[in-house]
């Protein structure tokens, strides 16, 4: 099975393979409802060059109050989903967030035993730190730097919730003791500092993984999990997918038409170099139209310049050689 | 048949219409007897020939009946020597599916859908096979900065 990592050495061949190697990567799509998302940046260079545009919808986590620039997941049409999964490029995630724990005991049991190795390395080094001040504030003391309350609020401020820890310092801190003394009563406290120190289990940090580790899903799973698109049986799905993918075919790039009131934009290059040239409204071929919505949508693209395909998919039931044809509306002339 | 009711000013001798004179029009009853459309669909058709024949002066504008889509049709040329062109006349609260378009279409002249108002408004909506590519923008040119300097203005 091909891996896709690349390799780290610098021979051009090795390169030119990877590179071929993520043009035919498996795209993983994730479901949110019945809306594919995708996550991975590479995937979405590799879908776009695929002519899948998609929307990006996620929030930027340092410019959250706005909508101009948005972020990942990129949401596909479902045309542009079901298209990447006929092409063999892309497979289903299986959502794994409603797996009962139950289910999966094994990466319960690993996950509370990190917690505590973790729980336990953390103790052993707030003990240390604790030591380490606790040095200084002697030597400092030693040293008659008169810095006592300073080391004293500097004590307090490395932590805070190390309240046992710091009750017989504070005693320590008092203490006038000679210079022969002092080096005894570091040992001292020292030790005491060993048996008393607790580090309680609120003071523990967590870490939250902001990469999800389940993203890097191993391609042969993908492939396996590639026959599980879910394809809608109705008309109008299936009209839409059909001029999607016969617009698709010609080399055209669509996107969703949200803000026109047809079903795509269609542009003859990458929609961030070109103006869209047609709207698209797609029909049954027996679907009777209300004529003001005609008039309406005809008027609106001679409005913006842009042409509105009526289109239908041809009589066929076998998926390849059935037609789409296609109207355009033109602006008369006549007023 | 526009010749028919064409007239000369002299000729005119002006006397009052009866009310039901579109009835009594000739190209009225032809179009009543090709015996396909609806009443509502040859009034409408009729409404549509009286503008192309009377207001906008095109030649040999000429009635026919698509018995396969149950309609009247209109053919005629906007000037002497360009092609015939069909017209569709539909009043607006019918509505339209894609296939009557296609075999309208498919009669290979250059096609006009005209949508008639219960006020006899007429509008034309051009319809061609294939992607047609619209006409480019009026000015292509970078606006570089004007285009935010309007929007903060309007603030």
């Amino acid at each position: 099975m091909d891996s896709p990592e690349p390799k780290r050495t610098v021979s051009r061949e090795d390169a030119s393979k990877e590179s071929m190697a993520i043009s035919r990567q498996v795209i993983g799509i994730n479901f949110c409802g019945p809306t594919p998302l995708m996550w991975r940046a590479d995937e979405l260079k590799s879908a776009r060059e695929l002519g899948i545009i998609g929307t990006l919808v996620g929030s930027l986590a340092r410019q959250p109050r706005q909508n101009t620039r948005l972020g990942r997941p990129l949401e596909l049409l479902p045309e542009e989903g079901r298209l990447l999964a006929d092409m063999g490029r892309a497979a289903v995630i299986p959502d794994s967030t409603n797996e009962d724990p139950e289910v999966n005991p094994e990466q319960v049991q690993q996950y509370h035993a990190g917690m505590e190795n973790s729980f336990q390395e953390q103790g052993a080094m707030a003990l240390e730190d604790r030591k380490t001040t606790l040095l200084r504030v002697m030597t400092a003391k030693h040293n008659g730097e008169g810095t006592s309350s300073l080391t004293y609020r500097h004590l307090c401020d490395t932590s805070e919730s190390c309240v046992l820890a710091l009750t017989p310092l504070c005693f320590l801190l008092e203490d006038s003791g000679s210079q022969e003394d002092s080096n005894g009563a570091v040992r001292d406290r020292l030790e005491a500092l060993d048996h008393g120190f607790s580090f309680p289990r609120t003071a523990m940090a967590v870490q939250l993984c902001t990469a999800r580790a389940g993203l890097s899903h191993c391609p042969e799973v993908r492939r396996l999990l590639a026959t599980d698109w879910p394809i809608p049986r109705d008309e109008r799905s299936e009209t839409r997918f059909r001029v999607f993918r016969d617009l698709r075919r010609q080399g055209f790039y669509l996107t969703s038409a949200g803000k026109f009131g047809g079903d795509y934009l269609v542009y003859p290059g990458d929609p961030l170099r070109f103006h869209a040239y047609f709207i698209v409204v797609c029909i049954s071929m027996d679907e009777s139209m209300p004529l003001c919505d005609v008039l309406a949508i005809a008027r609106l693209g001679s409005n913006v310049k842009k042409t509105v395909l009526l289109c239908s998919s041809g009589e066929s039931q076998e998926d390849d050689g059935e037609e789409v044809v296609y109207t355009s509306l033109q602006w008369s002339g006549m007023v | 048949m526009s010749e028919l009711t064409k007239k000369t000013d002299e000729d005119v001798i002006e006397k009052p219409l009866p009310p039901n004179w579109i009835l009594q029009h000739p190209m009225y009853q032809h179009l009543m007897n090709l015996d396909v459309g609806d009443s509502a669909q040859v009034h409408a058709a009729f409404l549509v020939y009286l503008d192309l024949a009377e207001v906008r002066q095109w030649k040999e504008v000429s009635g026919v009946g698509c018995s396969e889509l149950r309609l009247v049709l209109l053919e005629g040329r906007e000037k002497e020597g360009e092609p015939t062109q069909t017209v569709l006349p539909l009043p607006v609260h019918r509505g339209l599916c894609h296939r009557s378009v296609r075999s309208v279409l498919a009669r290979g002249s250059p096609m006009l859908l005209c949508v008639v108002a219960s006020d006899s408004s007429l509008v034309y909506q051009r319809m061609c096979d294939g992607l047609l590519t619209p006409d480019p923008p009026v000015c292509i040119q970078d606006q570089g900065r004007r285009q935010h300097r309007k929007r903060r203005q309007q603030h």
